[in-house]
């Protein structure tokens, strides 16, 4: 890797950090959803101040420039994470449309309640 | 009303929350009690209509956290001075509430009902986790608590709003971590234990080590860099 490419690596890696850290101090964000964008940013800071790491493995798969393995791994950390970001917006719905489900029948039931009620007191 | 309120999370509990729900009703009247059923696919909303209990009935399951802050917004909504969190699954002992009340009642903002308090700690791997996540508390905090994965915590009026009302305050060790960081008075009382008596644990060995990564970095980092938000 270049002296360019790592400072800049490692300036990018940094704010990250910081700007990933000032949104959890002030409670922008669930600690287990943060935890994920944490360890990123480790790994981020860890991967641009020893730049060795990306090129052993870049060496062992057989990538000739290490900053390809870094584009590869990047798109395939971001590849799961979309994927899971999915799985847990299909959840939200389906949790979404039993809530409204259950607030209208609630709501009917009430209804139903009052009316029994009413009819009695007459 | 009573100035306690026993909140009690239940997730398919149907087996065991007759038995702990009657205990509190026949036994310990001078409490107020509440049972939050997370969602539960078993009978447990409908064992306790059925039998008239006092009952929050989630829709959907939001999982302990979500489930114990919807007693404590009851609780803070109805203005109850004190909140305990208490298991569905029988394993906590209610003639110990009145030990926690009463330390609460000296000052102390979280009073835990600790199984180590005065008694040792034993080696086993089940409590190698809790030794560690007793380690990590103190390194962050500065004060040694024994039994912090205790479910048994009573809460006092400064600290029922601000868990009422806020994200990131789950019923977990990191949030007593932050806690004690923010100034609030944290103390464990002594107290014992029964075994689950139906029903599975939520925690395998799988979990558990999630649980631990989950736990060691919010009480190592995100609790540190977390800006204190109570005023105690």
């Amino acid at each position: 890797m270049s002296l360019v490419l790592r400072v800049v690596l490692i300036a990018a890696s940094l704010l990250t950090t910081l700007y990933i850290m000032k949104k959890i101090r002030n409670s922008k964000a669930q600690i287990e959803d943060a935890i994920f964008w944490i360890l990123l940013a480790l790994m981020l800071i860890a991967i641009s101040v020893f730049p060795g790491i990306p090129t052993v493995i870049s060496r062992m798969l057989g990538i000739m420039a290490p900053v390809n393995f870094l584009f590869l791994f990047m798109i395939f950390v971001l590849l799961v994470k979309i994927f899971s970001m999915s799985l847990k917006v299909s959840a939200l719905e389906t949790r979404l449309r039993n809530l409204t489900q259950e607030i209208a029948i609630r709501n009917k039931k009430e209804d139903e309640y009052e009316e029994t009620k009413e009819a009695n007191e007459k | 009303m009573k100035e306690l309120l026993i909140v009690i999370p239940a997730y398919n509990e149907a087996l065991n929350i007759v038995r702990v729900v009657e205990n509190l009703i026949e036994n310990y009247p001078q409490y107020d009690y509440v049972v939050v059923n997370d969602g539960s696919t078993d009978e447990t909303a409908a064992v306790c209509r059925e039998k008239g209990y006092q009952l929050l009935d989630l829709p959907i399951n939001l999982g302990l956290a979500g489930a114990f802050q919807a007693g404590l917004k009851y609780a803070y909504q109805k203005g109850y001075r004190y909140v305990i969190q208490y298991d569905g699954d029988g394993q906590h002992r209610a003639e110990f509430i009145a030990d926690l009340l009463e330390a609460a009642k000296g000052g102390w903002d979280v009073v835990i009902g600790s199984r180590f308090a005065e008694k040792k700690k034993p080696f086993s791997p089940r409590m190698l986790g809790s030794r560690l996540i007793s380690a990590m508390v103190r390194i962050a905090s500065g004060t040694k608590i024994q039994d912090v994965t205790s479910g048994m915590r009573l809460f006092g009026p400064r600290i029922i709003r601000i868990l009422a009302l806020n994200m990131n305050y789950g019923p977990e060790p990191d949030t007593i971590s932050y806690l004690v960081k923010c100034g609030a008075r944290v103390t464990e009382v002594q107290v014992e234990m029964d075994e689950r008596t139906a029903g599975e644990s939520y925690l395998n060995l799988a979990r558990s080590m999630v649980y631990m990564v989950q736990m060691a970095i919010s009480i190592l980092f995100v609790q540190a860099f977390r800006k204190k938000e109570l005023e105690l």
